[in-house]
This record gives structure tokens, sequence and C-alpha cells, in this order.
């Protein structure tokens, strides 16, 4: 039975794509170009940063030697590939700078906030720190997965210490590319608004939807048989990770807004403003449980850290998070309340439709664990 | 004596855990580990049950939250509602922060003296393994495996399961005779002690509360450099501390009295209107400045009046009653007997006010039937 | 492929090591005699010299301390527009280096980096009198600190509440907790050392103190069951606490709209620079421990070099703060914040800004060569730097942001005075003399953890696991 739907899974995710993709396409002629490039930017944001999660997952384990995340590391790396697709979507996405981003219009060169950084915020440097971002992660996908895959057969240790090397430059990297992410494409939404924060605040939401991914495809990987020897003690540090990274998410965003509150500067608190009138103070609080309270509450015991059935929902709770948490940073610049109807809809089908094809396709590249990988055998033995 | 344990000594943790089960499966006692350090495993391998503590500091966790929450805002909304910082009294963000501290406090001291006081029940130092020789070993780096009483022990069964493991040494461990710990002469010397520390404390206290606001720096609010009303200053040439007001010139509200007698002064008409904001200007001066004296009811009986020895006047007396405006004005001004000037406190207005007032509770005092609406 | 593996990692080149916890053969006698047998011994003449100087020092603090009680405040150099100045810099200072005490213990505990069991103990003392110091300039800087227990909510004759709104009494909360909760830590973690000195001691007065203190502890397995559960949610409430109480600190510049003050980044930033700082003076001390105390097998040049990487990577994190902070004073457009940040690089304070800066960003990166890392020299000019670096950090945060805000009219220059200086001396002399007491009195080094973790401590794996 379960070969059965396994094998209907590609065509219905393949019809799915389709049928989304007339959605999305529609979209663009009757929501308009300005919804049509929100629903994009929000998507491409949402691969981008949960690939960057996935891959700095990977980091974090050469940087510090890890030993316990070894056995799982092929799924992190394998969800880190999603940087491929990534590539042709923000290359589209940048059609929606000169449309979305006032500060890439010519009536910035007017506005006393914005004539200073027009050129910053205007198409061609804007596009050449997007490309960057582009270039610099795909370097460090080649160097980590590529690597690993290759290590799979020819077993050579130095494929360790080149990973661990480059480790603590990827974090330069990593640290450039997400704040970049967070100040163009988020922040530029409304580039009179600055937050210092706002690139930490983007890591931990990308980070917890890297980990939450690599947890789903765990335990629906561990569903279908593979990974056995991965235990609960793995399962229970991921849940852990979840878990801490949940708290410093709200940590980060609830220390701005505080700040932001009792501040209240009009500099400031109009980004605010605009998502806590109209409708959206409603999804500012939905974000807050299913971003917070309830994941937090769902993993606070021991047990359920380790527990697959409690992690697959919250994984995947957190997953939506992550979507309505760009959902909410995106949508209150068009300033037509909260929308949410076919073209979102259509959206979220065809791009959530891809990456599970992809991921499946993904899921068949290299061998379960990295087997050329000598610490593999430590990995396995650990125990909390 | 009864035998409380046999004690037997390994010395690694690997001969420990193999004996224990051989060990457990002839049921002779309750079994118990003593070891320099948390074994792996252990808790498995004696089938303890799981530590009750992380549901209670989970719980309590919450509850310090929800406590700081309630208690900040009740004060800051409820209680001692004040706008600071153009906040809301009831503002939540604000009470994060203390939330957070309250809630790690309560969930800190939940797992530390939960563990000690609760669970572990310590301080203890009745133990009887804390007397053993095996101790020494036990907190440096042997291993005790103990079959203890429950509530019976086969001493010389668990000697023999004991060596048959492998023990290095085996010792028997006696109940400890209960009685010194409670006798009547350590219930005196400890009562006495806590008296004299109580004593002694307390007289410490005492002198502290008394001398501490006198003593510098602690006093230092009352010494300040500045001179006071009425003092003698070198800094002015007449050595006053105090200026006269330049000549020819009057403060305003205070012009001078110019009625040269009472009889003058029975003819002076009051000048304010009889309006409830003068009665209660007039209550308020007469409640500050006369009421002491004269009584809230100016009846002559006062606080003030029975120990000052002195009779103020009351106005309720029928020549009183008859008293002309301007002569109770006269008496406020001037002083009367006993009674000093008010006229350095009491500006023109508010002296025609308590007139109006003294008139309306005598009015009030002796209301007669046509009084009634 | 599994023979080949555990051959092959005797092979590996360095980098990819697992970090030895300890050099030489170590046994659970051995360290106890070696940790614990030094409260038995009289103490060397040096110790006597270090401490004769500290205490001098924290005298002279303390002389300075009651000379400014007794005179009021105006003996420092605060006055308008800075009305914040050494008294807060200290406290922030102290507070930042009691973070790496808690990072040791709690953080690395959860994230089971057994090394830090050689140092956690050090590191956690070093947090508590850290804190202490930091206690005493809030306190003093109130003016008539008998009245502190103001800050507390009591009812009272005065029928006034405190104000629930201000981050300052955020801070009276949150250091107060930390103090509490490190106490605690601190001391469950003491509890079986102290029943070992309690065992090993001869000295009838020193057995009756150990015994009290020790609370009748006697290592049953029901006892560390439940020691070690409390100890792990100790560990990961400890975790929350040390993000709250630095972010708390930051709360009370970051809450204001004083310009170079009102940073979003504040709150994790400072958590940053606190563990930076921390770690700097945990490598100073522990390099002069190891050295004197002759425990160069338990804390190993390895543990100082894992240190140092620590202590790189914080000065990353920082040099990213800073970035951020700098790209936001141009990003903002925003004339007030523009003009802090060319104060702090070119101002008349502008020698704290770059001395700020190279300390904390650029000297550390020297860690990057193993050689820097593994050498006394260098590691302890970094540290020096990095000590010096973070104090100065919240002298330009404080000084700078406060001598010129928004009204030019009100602009002043600050100007220490002889007594600021004093109590900030007498500060470290306070927290040194604590630490040399704390050397000889109680175990360095917390030899319950380190015998659970030496080899061949814990029963190999049975056949129920493999």
């Amino acid at each position: 039975m379960r070969t059965d739907s396994a094998s209907k899974t590609p065509t219905v995710l393949l019809g799915l794509l389709i049928l989304g993709g007339l959605g999305v396409a529609a979209s663009w002629f009757s929501a308009g170009p300005e919804r049509f490039w929100a629903n994009w930017i929000l998507w491409f944001l949402f691969y981008f940063t949960l690939a960057l999660g996935a891959l700095f997952l990977v980091a974090l384990e050469h940087l510090v030697a890890a030993r316990w995340s070894v056995p799982i590391r092929r799924l992190p790396e394998r969800i880190a590939t999603l940087l491929l697709p990534v590539v042709p979507v923000a290359l589209i996405a940048l059609g929606a700078v000169p449309v979305l981003y006032p500060g890439s219009r010519p009536a910035a060169l007017q506005n006393p906030l914005l004539a200073g950084k027009a050129v910053w915020l205007g198409l061609p440097f804007f596009s050449l720190r997007t490309v960057l971002c582009l270039v610099l992660s795909l370097l460090a996908l080649a160097v980590f997965v590529r690597g690993s895959l290759r290590q799979d057969a020819s077993r050579d240790p130095g494929f360790n210490v080149r990973a661990r090397k480059f480790a603590p430059a990827f974090m330069a990297i990593f640290a450039f590319v997400m704040t970049a992410l967070a100040f163009d494409w988020i922040s530029g939404l409304t580039p009179e608004w600055y937050s210092d924060i706002f690139g930490v605040y983007l890591f931990a939401g990308g980070f917890l939807a890297g980990l939450a991914a690599t947890t789903l495809t765990l335990i629906h990987v561990q569903g279908q048989g593979r990974l056995r020897d991965v235990t609960g003690h793995h399962r229970y540090n991921l849940g852990g990770f979840l878990f801490g990274f949940t708290v410093f998410w709200s940590y980060i965003g609830f220390a701005q807004y505080m700040l932001m509150w009792y501040g209240n500067l009009p500099d400031e608190v109009l980004w605010y403003r605009d998502r806590l009138e109209h409708g959206w103070h409603g999804i500012t609080l939905a974000l807050a449980f299913v971003h917070f309270l309830v994941p937090f509450f769902a993993l606070v015991t021991r047990d359920a850290k380790g527990d697959p059935r409690r992690l697959r929902w919250v994984a995947m709770l957190m997953l939506g998070a992550h979507a309505l948490d760009l959902y909410w940073l995106v949508f209150p610049v068009l300033g037509k309340g909260v929308l949410f109807s076919w073209p979102e809809l259509s959206f979220a089908v065809f791009f959530l439709a891809g990456g599970l094809l992809w991921i499946r396709k993904a899921l068949t590249w290299g061998e379960d664990m990295p087997v050329g990988d000598a610490f593999l055998r430590q990995g396995l033995e650990f125990r909390l | 004596m009864r035998d409380f344990a046999v004690l037997g000594l390994f010395d690694s943790a690997d001969a420990l855990m193999a004996a224990i089960p051989k060990v457990k499966e002839k049921q002779l006692g309750r079994l118990e580990t003593y070891t320099p350090y948390p074994i792996h495993g252990m808790d498995e391998a004696l089938e303890l049950r799981r530590s009750p503590l992380g549901g209670m500091v989970l719980g309590m966790g919450i509850l310090g939250a929800l406590t700081a929450l309630g208690f900040q805002y009740w004060i800051s909304a409820v209680d001692y509602p004040i706008v600071t910082g153009g906040k809301a009294p009831g503002s939540w963000e604000a009470f994060v922060p203390i939330m957070f501290e309250i809630m790690v406090a309560f969930a800190t001291f939940t797992a530390g003296l939960g563990m000690l006081l609760l669970l572990n029940k310590l301080p203890f130092f009745g133990h009887p393994i804390l007397t053993a020789k095996a101790m020494l070993g036990i907190t440096r780096d042997r291993f005790a495996l103990a079959i203890e009483a429950d509530p019976e022990l086969d001493t010389e069964a668990a000697k023999a399961a004991l060596n048959a493991v492998g023990a290095l040494d085996i010792e028997v461990l006696t109940r400890p005779e209960q009685g010194p710990f409670l006798s009547a002469d350590f219930i005196l010397r400890t009562t006495s002690g806590i008296f004299i520390a109580c004593l002694v404390a307390g007289l410490a206290m005492y002198g502290a509360v008394k001398l501490m606001p006198v003593l510098s720096p602690v006093s230092h609010m009352l010494n300040q450099p500045r001179v006071n009303a009425q003092q003698a200053s070198s800094f002015f040439a007449d050595g006053r501390a105090m200026r006269m007001p330049v000549q020819g010139t009057v403060a305003r509200g205070y012009l001078p009295f110019g009625v040269a007698s009472p009889e003058a002064a029975a003819a002076l008409v009051n000048p304010l209107p009889r309006t409830p904001e003068v009665l209660a200007m007039g209550r308020q001066a007469f409640t500050v400045r006369c009421a002491v004296c004269h009584g809230p009811a100016a009846n002559g009986v006062g606080s003030l009046g029975s120990a000052y020895g002195a009779k103020p006047a009351n106005l309720q007396a029928p020549q009183f009653l008859a008293y002309p405006d301007g002569k109770i004005l006269w008496a406020i001004v001037n002083g009367k007997n006993a009674m000093p000037s008010q006229a350095a406190d009491l500006t023109e207005e508010q002296r025609w006010a308590v007139v109006h007032y003294v008139r309306a509770l005598q009015r009030a005092q002796n209301a007669k039937d046509e009084d009634i609406p | 492929m599994k023979a080949e593996t555990s051959t092959m990692n005797a092979e590996f080149p360095d980098i990819l090591r697992e970090i030895p916890l300890l050099e030489g053969s170590v046994t659970s006698g051995s360290l106890d005699d070696q940790v614990l047998g030094v409260t038995d011994r009289k103490p060397p003449r040096r110790w006597f010299v270090a401490m004769a100087f500290t205490s001098t020092l924290m005298l002279l603090g303390f002389g300075f301390i009651g000379y400014t009680i007794y005179t009021g405040i105006g003996v420092w150099g605060n006055n308008s527009p800075v009305f914040w100045a050494f008294d807060i810099i200290n406290f922030v200072f102290w507070v930042g280096i009691g973070h790496a005490g808690t990072l040791i213990s709690a953080i690395l505990f959860i994230f089971r980096m057994r090394w830090r069991n050689a140092i956690a103990r050090f590191a956690e003392a070093m947090t508590i009198f850290a804190v202490m110091c930091a206690g005493i300039f809030p306190l003093i800087h109130v003016g008539r600190p008998w009245l502190a227990f103001w800050l507390f909510p009591y009812p009272n004759q005065r029928a006034v509440w405190p104000n629930f709104r201000s981050p300052l009494l955020w801070d009276v909360f949150a250091v107060s907790t930390y103090f509490a909760v490190s106490a605690m830590f601190w001391y469950l973690g003491l509890l079986p050392d102290i029943a070992s000195m309690r065992d090993r001691t001869a000295n009838k007065w020193r057995k009756l103190i150990y015994t009290v203190i020790s609370l009748g502890w006697h290592g049953s397995a029901r006892h560390w069951q439940h020691f070690e559960k409390a100890y792990l949610l100790l560990a990961g409430l400890a975790t929350g606490l040390v993000l709250s109480v630095h972010s708390v600190v930051s709360f009370d510049f970051a809450t204001s709209v004083v310009p170079g003050w009102h940073m979003t980044i504040f709150p994790p930033y400072f958590v940053a620079g606190a563990i930076f700082a921390g770690f700097a003076m945990v490598v100073l001390v522990l390099v002069v421990v190891r050295e004197s105390m002759q425990l160069k097998n338990l804390i190993t040049l390895r543990h100082l070099e894992v240190m140092n990487k620590v202590i790189l990577g914080m000065s990353c994190l920082m040099g990213y703060s800073y970035a951020m902070e700098g790209f936001t004073a141009w990003y903002s457009q925003n004339v007030y914040l523009h003009h802090t940040f060319l104060n702090i690089i070119g101002g008349h304070y502008g020698w704290a800004g770059w001395l700020t800066i190279s300390c904390n960003i650029f000297i550390p990166q020297l860690l990057w060569f193993k050689k820097c890392r593994t050498s006394y020299f260098w590691m302890i000019l970094v540290a020096v730097a990095v000590t010096v670096g973070m104090w100065f950090e919240r002298f330009v945060i404080i000084v700078i942001s406060l001598h010129q805000d928004y009204l030019p009219s009100a602009w002043r220059l600050y100007h220490p005075t002889l007594v600021d200086f004093g109590i900030l001396l007498g500060s470290f002399g306070l927290f040194f003399t604590l630490v040399l007491l704390f050397a000889r009195v109680l175990p360095v080094i917390a030899t319950s953890e380190v015998k659970g973790s030496l080899p061949g401590s814990q029963p190999r794996p049975g056949g129920e696991h493999a």
C-alpha cells in the first residue's frame, strides 16, 4: 500500500505544480503585479532562508567539530541543495524591485530620508548584492555539500579538514548574506525604516526553518525505514535545537518590538503600526502563538524533544510559522489589509509542490548517511 | 540494635554495575549504591522511578511568570496607576522582563531547593552511611553497593551475596539509636541559644534604628547648607537670614488691616457672597487653622484644647451667635486672649470665608424646625 | 569499515582530533589529592604577597566608597549631561565578566562540551564575585544606599510602589535573580566536593564546618538521580537567564531615545560582549591558576586554546555588531545617529572609540594563529586587550552618547575624579581578593564532574545499547 501511494506522489505533486503554476500566472493578470511580486518575494525568501538555515546547520557541525550530527548530516545537506532552484527564483524576483521597492524609484531622490542612500537602494547596486549573495551561497554549497557527497566514494578525511577550515569563512558569508537579504529584500520594502537587529531576526527564523525541515525530513525518512541507526538521542538534540531557537527567535523579535514600542520614535513605530492595524493585529497575535507559544510548550518537556510524532507536527508548524512570519513582514506594505485568497493559495501550492518535488529528488542523492566520514561511528554511538 | 544495611565496596563502576543484577535477583532487601559521581545507567539498573523534578520546575516556572504578571499588573494598573513615559498603566510589554526573571527565580529555587529539601531530604546528618568506615572511599574513588533493610535484613545472607559478587570489603551498618539528638538538654541549649541570639539581634536592631537617623551621613538630609527661617546669618549686614520687605511695599493679599478697634470692626460687612465655593474655602481654612482649638463644630472642643490647658471660646455660645461678622474677623486678624493672630497665614479672602463658615456652623448647630425645607 | 574508522582517528590531522580532557594519568584518587589537597596545606608566600596587594587595593576602594557615601556622589565626575559614568560603566563591565562563568558552566554543559568540566567551577566562582563587584556600583550610585531596599516592591507606609515600566527596576530583578541563581548553581555543584573534603580532613573544626555545609551528602544513587536532573534543569534555566540579564542591562540604554543608545541590536550585542569580556578574564585567571597551583595536567593548554577560539568567535560577533551600528548610523539617514557615530570615531573621545575597536576587534584577530592561541604571551596580551577594550566600550556607549545629544547647548565634556578611579581599582581588588580566597578555601576544580568524565569512569556500554 505504501509503495502504491509513494509511486503516485510525484504525479500528484506534478499536477499540483502545474495547477499552482496556472494560478500564479493568472494572478499576474487579475491580481496585479504588486500582489504577484509580494507573493514571489515571500516564497523566494522562504526557500533561500530555509536552505541557508540547513547549510548553517551543516557548517555548525564542521565549525565546532560536533560528532552527534554526523549521521543526520546528509539531510540538511540535501535540503541545502534548494539553493540551486532558488537561483532562478531570485533572478526573477529582481523584477519586483522597481515595483515594490520605493528606494529604487526616481522619486526617492526627492525624499530627504532616501536621497542619501538612493544609490544603495537603486536597482543596479541592489541586484549586485543579491547576485553576490547567490554566488557566495553557491560557493558554500559546493564546498560543504559537493565535498561531502564526493567523500561517500573517496573516504578522504581531507574533506573534513577543508570543511573545518572553511566553516569560519562560511560564518562570515552567512552573516553577510542573511543581513543583506533582510535589509534589502524585507527592510527595503519600507526604506525609511531601520533596525540593526534585522539580519539576526531573519537568521533566527531561517535557521529555525532549516532545522524544522531537517527534523521533518528525518522523521519522514525514518518512517520509510531508512536511517534506522539514528536514535531518539539524535532526535532529542534536534528537538532541543528547535526548542532553543524558538526561544531565540522570540527573544530577538520581542526585544526589537519592545525597544521600538518603548522609544516610540515616529521613524520606527510606523513599521509596527502597519502590522497592528487594518486586520494585521490578528496576524501578529497568531505569529506569537504559532512561532512561540505553541512550539515552546509542545517541546518544553524532555520526552517531547525526542518523540517523532510530536516533532513531526511541531516541525510542520514551524515551517508554516516561518512562511507566516515572512507574510507578516512583506504583505503589510501593500496597504490593502490582510490579503489571503486564491493568488496566495496558488503561490503556496506552486512553491510547496516544487519544493517537495526537489526534496524528493534530493533524497536520492548520495548515501543516506555520510558513509565516508570517519566520525560517523562516533556519531552513531552518541548517547545523551 | 538492629542492622540497617550491609555494604560491599567495589573499585570501579564496571564492577559495581556488574554486581547489581546478580544481587538484585536474590531479593534480600532494598538496593542502594553510594558513589563519588553519578554513574550512567544507574537509574535503570536500580529501577528508580523518574525524578519528578522536571514537572515541578515547569509548574513553578509558569506560576512564577503568572505571579509576576499579576503582581506587576495589579500594582501598575490597579493599585497605583500612574502613566510614565506615555505608556498606559497596564502595558504588558514592560512587564515581560520581570516576568521572565521571576519565572527563572521560581523555577531555579524549585529545582535547587526542591531537589535538596523535598526529594533528597537534606540536610540530614543522621544517615548511618555517614559514620561508616567506607565513607572515606565513597566520596573519593570507591563504589559501594548496599543491601538495606526493607524492613528486616538477613545480614548473613546479604554478606554472602556481596562476597559472591566479589566485593572488596564488606561492612555492616547499624541503625543509629534514636534519642540523644532530641534530648531535653539539647532542646534547652538550642532554645536558650536561639533566645540569646534573638535578644542580641533585637538590641542591635534597636540601637541601629535609634542611632541611624541621627548619625552622619544618614542624617545628611537634615544638615543642609542653607539658613532656616528666623536664623542669624553673617551673610547680610543686618545679621539676619531673612530679608525685610522692600520699603513701602506690601505683599499681595496681605494689605494691612486698617481698622483700629473691635468696635470699629463691628461695622464691617462681609464682602464675599455666600456661595458653595466660598464656604468650601472657609471650611478648608477653618479646618487647618481653627478646628484644632475651637473644634470642627466650633463648639470649643478641639483636639489641642485639653492638652494645651487653655479654654478656647465656644463659638456656639449665645454671645457669639449675636457677634457681628466684623468682630469675628477682628479676632482672626488680631487674636483674642490666648488666641494668636492668624493674619500671617490667612489671606483676606480666606478670613472672610472663615467668617461665613463659622456662621454656617452656628446655624447648623442651632437649627430650628422651620429650617427643614 | 568500523575497524577502519577507529584506527584512522589517530592519523587525523590535529585540527580534527577531539580535545583530550586532561594530560598524563589521572585517577579519582589522585584528582582528590591534587585538587582537594590544596586546602589542607598552608598557602605559599607568594599567595600572601598577592593577597596583600589585592586586599590593599580593595581597602583603598572601600575607603573611597566610604568617602563617597559620607560626602555624597558629588565627589565623582558625573555631572550634567553625563549623569552616568564610571559607576554604570563599572556595573555593566562587571556584570558582563560574570557571564562567561554561566556560559561555561551552563551553556557548554547543555551542549555536552565535556572539556568545560575542569574549568567550570572556577568560572562559576568568578561569576559570583563579578556580580558582587557589579552590585556595589548601582548601590552607591543611588546616593543613599541605606535606603536601597526602596527598590523592592513591598507594601509600605509611603503608599508608593516602584515603577515597573522602568528598565532600572528590571535591572534590580535581573541582577538579583542572576546572583541568586549563580550562587545556587555553584553551591549545588560544590556539594559533592565538600562532602569529599569532609571525609578526607582530619581537622576537627574543618570537619564540623564541612559537615554542616555539605548537608550530609552521601552520594546515594537516588540522590544523584535528583541531583543530575536538578543540575540539568538549572543549566537550562541559567542559559535563558544569562541571555536575559545582559539584555535587561542593555535595556537600561536601549529603551531610551538617546542617539547611540536606542539600538535594537543592543540586547544580543551586549550578551556577546559580556561573554567576550568574561572569557578574557577567565583566561587571565586560569593562566595564573594552572601555573601557580600545579594544575597543568587538568587545565591543559588545549583548554586555553578552545577558550581563545571562543574569544575569537565572540570578537567576530562584536565586529558584526560594530559594523551594523556603523551601517545603521548611515543607513538610517538620521543626523543624530550619524553625529554620535562620528563622535565615536573622531570626536573628542575618538581615542576611546578607536581603543575599543582596536582592542575588541583587531587585536583578538591574532588568535587566528595557533601559535597565539597556545602561547601565554599572546593570549595574555589579547586577554588584557579585551578587558581594557570592553571597559572602554561601555565608556564609549555611556560617555560619548551622553556628552552630546539632541541639545547642543547642553553639550559638556566629562572629567572623572580621583575617587572614580579609586573605586574602579578597588573593585578589581575586591574581585581578585575573593578569587584568591576561593582558590585556597574551596576546590577550584569540580572533582565529582571530572571524575565522572575520566577515561573508564563510566561503565562500558553493555548489551542493551549496542
